[in-house]
């Protein structure tokens, strides 16, 4: 009796993807079940008479998507590149933008947040920009910079930079009263305040501005390159096949801005825990 | 020792959103030695912590100054360290880092290796060894709190200020840091004042306990000295005989805030109904059976009788209550003991004279002297007894319990004491707890016997815990017990609506004397909203008949007597009486104007009135001289040199005492 239980035991244990499947199998299965689910039936809904939209499949079966799909990263020069340099040509404008919006933003924040008199100057100004929608911005970019480049990164720029602001501004005015106690009663040296107190309790919401920042950025980036024609990027990698009725490379080309987002999004969550943890 | 922090009449005005400003603190005045540990108590919005952050100078008064060592308070520093009820710490910042932030900063004129040993022997003294590098929100609430102790500390502040620093924490860990504070508190001679709602705790670590009354306007109430010696230990205090007096003290205070709260918000106006100035009486008692004439004018309808309709009864659980609420003027009338007219008018009270009239004796006798059982043990029956085992037991004090300074029981017992050739103050120690009580303390050993009124004797008596050692039969049989006491600018006020209280009261006595209702009166006093007691300890019954069966010595039991010719007038002798012995005794001096007095307290005319008016036209006044049992007697006409006369007395003083009619019920 004993030694087959210990057989068992050890069947199981040597099998780590089987342990792993155990253990987790109450998360992983309504995800997937929700996800195929998901396919199948936009994948019956695709072979509906009169409906022109393709499933699923077609990523596989239209053979202009199927090599997308398998070679992302070949590059035959101008605009005919694989989706991961698209991809990596929206990212740097983001990463562009976005640095700036960051630098701005805390910046900014930081001082409106210090200073009562610039707060109410500036928070009516703020609050009305904030509201404009990125694509509102595309043209005003293109006549005041003349170029699709520094347009873009404006655009960028201009979208993430309120939330991070706005954000920053709040965390710095939300300083727990304990805390400038701590500092009144110590009569903490202004540096000292600043590193010690005001900026470790702003973080937490900092980072929140951040992470909507991101998101933000991402949203904008596509948005301001299938207006701008002609560049490389995945936002005009769209345009260019609806144009072309590639509808099946549009596909595609949106399931991997999900995946970015989602990605981009993380990155900065876990940076929030290197940086600052346990707030 | 010199004033170290001087709080300097304080006034803090708060402005309010909707214009109009709120008067959170007015006219505070506070000095701090060095050394000592404040205590400031109050209930939640008395602005006890608003007090200690403009110590603190995290906020600054509207008026008035604070100093430390003579130099003004502008702004917050680390000379006056606080700790604050939420800790106050950085949660990004370890253990050690925010130690080492407030040290870095304030000793940065230290080297840095000192600096550093300094930071560790702080970390040491508050026992955070292990938890060194955790983060804050790593350690338990206690731990947190070490933290900001061991920060508090290590920057060496003149003055530690707390807010209600153990407030969030368990019972269990607060007991043990409190013990570490004081611990550290006596070693380092730390000055320091601190923010409690918690009365053990303020008993425990305090010198001086600062009583704050609510707001709005909050001042000082009251300060109390806790003798307590140093060092203390959490578990011993108790059994000081300090520690009791003292919370119970505070709890008195705080509970008197809480009723003069509820007493404003209900906002009284005078009903005048029936002819009569003011028809909604507020009329204190305390639960005694010498309550019943006040108990059963309300049950049996005597006061609706005479057209007061709307008299609530206040049972207060100390004479004091009394006191409080007369002098407040939020009670109407009270029941008080027969010295208490007197008393208050000559100044007892805070040495503030408030002039108290009575036209009613309720009550004489009822009252007894009780011991512990192991004195009966010991063959102690009579005074002359006790007093030898005193004088040859010297080493252990012997506490006697008595209700209040102006009571019959205090100078019947003080009386009896000395004409056994003991000095109440000397020989023995006298001290007041509130009647309900003296059974529980008997019992329990922190006094040695009390002089209270029933039923408080026979119950000592029938639990075998105490034995009655005399009675009012053995001391002055027939003295006035308890009376109706009004403030004199309210009887002029009042004048129809006094003599109607005094017709009830008397008609209320009348019925208390006819034994036919002895058995309905004992019920209706031993329920709950009166002495909420077993009703075989209340026994009325005619005086002269022997009821208590205690085991030997058989006493006769000194019954109630409520009504019956000469009863009930006010005795302007017997005042007088009280008034010598009184004075006697170092409660009030003995007024120069001793005649006036007398004619104030003793409103004759409106008893006369009331008896007219009820038709009892037999009530004569009694003139016989005052008889005690020891035989000296009383001339009323010449009462200073009978109070030279006495053997034991403190050295008694004489002063004119000058009383101004108030204007005082103008609310």
């Amino acid at each position: 009796m004993t030694t087959t239980v210990k057989l068992n035991k050890n069947g199981t244990k040597n099998n780590p993807v089987l342990a792993f499947w155990q253990k987790h199998k109450n998360d992983l299965i309504p995800p997937l079940v929700g996800v195929i689910g998901f396919l199948l039936l936009w994948e019956m809904t695709s072979h509906l008479p009169g409906m022109r939209l393709p499933g699923p499949s077609s990523l596989f079966t239209d053979e202009r998507t199927r090599i997308l799909l398998l070679y992302p990263f070949y590059d035959r020069g101008g605009l005919d590149k694989g989706l991961f340099w698209q991809t990596m040509a929206s990212l740097g404008r983001v990463a562009q933008g976005y640095s700036l919006a960051a630098i701005v933003g805390i910046s900014v924040g930081i001082l409106v947040g210090t200073q009562p008199f610039l707060d109410k100057a500036l928070d009516p100004i703020f609050q009305f920009l904030r509201m404009v929608a990125p694509l509102a911005w595309v043209p005003i970019a293109l006549v005041a910079l003349q170029q699709n480049h520094p347009a873009a990164i404006f655009v960028i720029f201009i979208t993430s930079v309120w939330p991070i602001l706005i954000n920053t501004t709040e965390g710095v005015k939300q300083i727990p009263q304990d805390y400038i106690n701590v500092q009144k009663v110590l009569q903490l040296s202004k540096t000292k305040f600043f590193f010690k107190i005001l900026l470790p309790s702003a973080l937490p919401y900092i980072f929140t501005g951040l992470r909507i920042g991101i998101g933000l950025a991402w949203l904008a980036i596509i948005a301001a390159e299938i207006v701008m024609s002609g560049i490389v990027g995945i936002g005009f990698f769209i345009w260019d096949a609806y144009q072309q009725n590639y509808i099946s490379e549009i596909i595609l080309a949106v399931i991997y801005i999900g995946a970015i987002g989602l990605i981009l999004d993380r990155a900065i969550a876990y940076l929030q825990k290197l940086i600052a943890p346990g707030q | 020792m010199s004033v170290f922090v001087a709080v300097d009449s304080i006034d803090k005005v708060f402005p309010l959103s909707g214009g109009g400003e709120y008067i959170a603190l007015k006219g505070i005045n506070l000095e701090i030695k060095k050394g000592e540990f404040i205590s400031l108590i109050g209930h939640s919005g008395c602005g006890k912590s608003t007090l200690l952050n403009m110590i603190a100078g995290l906020d600054l008064p509207t008026e008035g100054i604070v100093t430390l060592e003579g130099k003004m308070v502008k702004q917050p520093g680390p000379e006056r360290m606080v700790i604050f009820q939420n800790y106050s710490l950085l949660p990004w910042l370890t253990v050690r880092q925010n130690i080492a932030l407030a040290v870095d900063e304030v000793m940065s004129g230290y080297p840095a290796e000192e600096r550093k040993q300094i930071i560790e022997e702080h970390i040491d003294l508050v026992g955070l060894r292990h938890a060194v590098d955790k983060y804050p929100n790593q350690i338990s609430g206690g731990m947190r709190q070490r933290v900001a102790i061991g920060r508090a500390l290590a920057i060496r502040p003149k003055l530690l200020l707390l807010d209600e620093p153990f407030g969030a924490l368990d019972a269990l860990t607060r007991g043990n840091l409190q013990e570490q504070l004081m611990q550290i508190c006596d070693r380092y001679q730390i000055t320091a004042v601190m923010v409690t709602h918690d009365v053990d705790e303020a008993v425990l670590l305090s010198d001086r306990i600062v009583m704050l009354t609510n707001g709005p306007k909050s001042k000082i109430g009251g300060i109390l000295t806790v003798d307590i010696p140093r060092p203390r230990q959490r578990m011993e205090v108790v059994n000081h005989p300090s520690y009791y007096s003292l919370r119970s003290e505070i709890i008195y205070f705080l509970n008197q805030q809480k009723r003069i709260k509820k007493l404003r918000a209900k906002k009284t106006e005078t009903i005048a109904r029936h002819g009569l100035e003011k028809v909604n009486l507020e009329l204190g008692f305390v639960p005694l059976t010498a309550c019943a004439p006040v108990v059963i004018a309300q049950e049996k309808g005597f006061f609706a009788k005479h057209g007061l309709d709307e008299v609530s009864l206040v049972r207060e659980t100390s004479w004091r209550g009394i006191v409080d609420g007369i002098a407040g003027g939020y009670l109407d009338a009270a029941q008080m003991p027969a010295g208490m007219p007197t008393w208050l008018t000559a100044g007892g009270n805070q040495e503030q004279p408030l002039p108290v009239v009575t036209a009613l004796t309720m009550t004489r006798n009822g009252n007894g002297i009780t011991l512990a059982k192991h004195f009966y043990d010991k063959g102690i029956h009579n005074a002359q007894a006790l007093s030898r085992m005193l004088l040859e037991s010297t080493d252990k004090p012997h506490t006697f319990g008595m209700v209040h300074p102006s009571s019959m029981h205090n100078i019947l017992l003080r009386y009896w004491l000395a004409a056994g050739g003991m000095d109440p103050d000397r020989d023995v120690h006298l001290q007041t707890i509130p009647p309900a009580q003296m059974v529980a303390d008997l019992k329990a050993g922190s006094i040695d016997g009390y002089c209270v009124g029933e039923p408080w004797n026979l119950r000592a008596a029938m639990e075998g815990v105490g034995f009655t050692v005399a009675t009012d039969l053995e001391v002055w049989n027939g003295h006035p017990g308890k009376v109706l006491g009004v403030r004199e600018d309210w009887a002029n006020k009042y004048p129809n609506t006094h003599v109607a209280l005094v017709k009830a009261l008397l008609e209320a006595s009348q019925y208390c004397a006819d034994s036919a209702h002895h058995q309905e009166i004992c019920q209706i006093l031993a329920s709950r909203q009166y002495l909420s007691t077993n009703v075989e300890y209340i026994q009325l019954g005619d005086p002269q008949n022997i009821t208590c069966s205690l085991e030997t010595p058989m006493r006769e039991y000194a019954h109630h007597r409520f009504f019956g010719e000469g009863m009930n007038r006010p005795s302007r002798t017997e005042h007088l009486w009280m008034m010598t012995q009184m004075a006697r005794w170092g409660e009030i001096p003995f007024p120069r104007n001793w005649v006036e007095i007398l004619e104030r307290v003793c409103r004759v005319s409106v008893f006369s009135t009331a008896a007219r008016e009820l038709g009892i036209t037999d009530i004569k006044y009694r003139r016989e001289p005052i008889k005690l049992f020891d035989g000296i007697p009383f001339d009323a006409e010449d009462p200073i040199s009978y109070l030279n006369h006495l053997k034991i007395k403190h050295d008694f003083t004489m002063a004119e005492i000058t009383l101004d009619t108030r204007p005082l019920i103008a609310a």
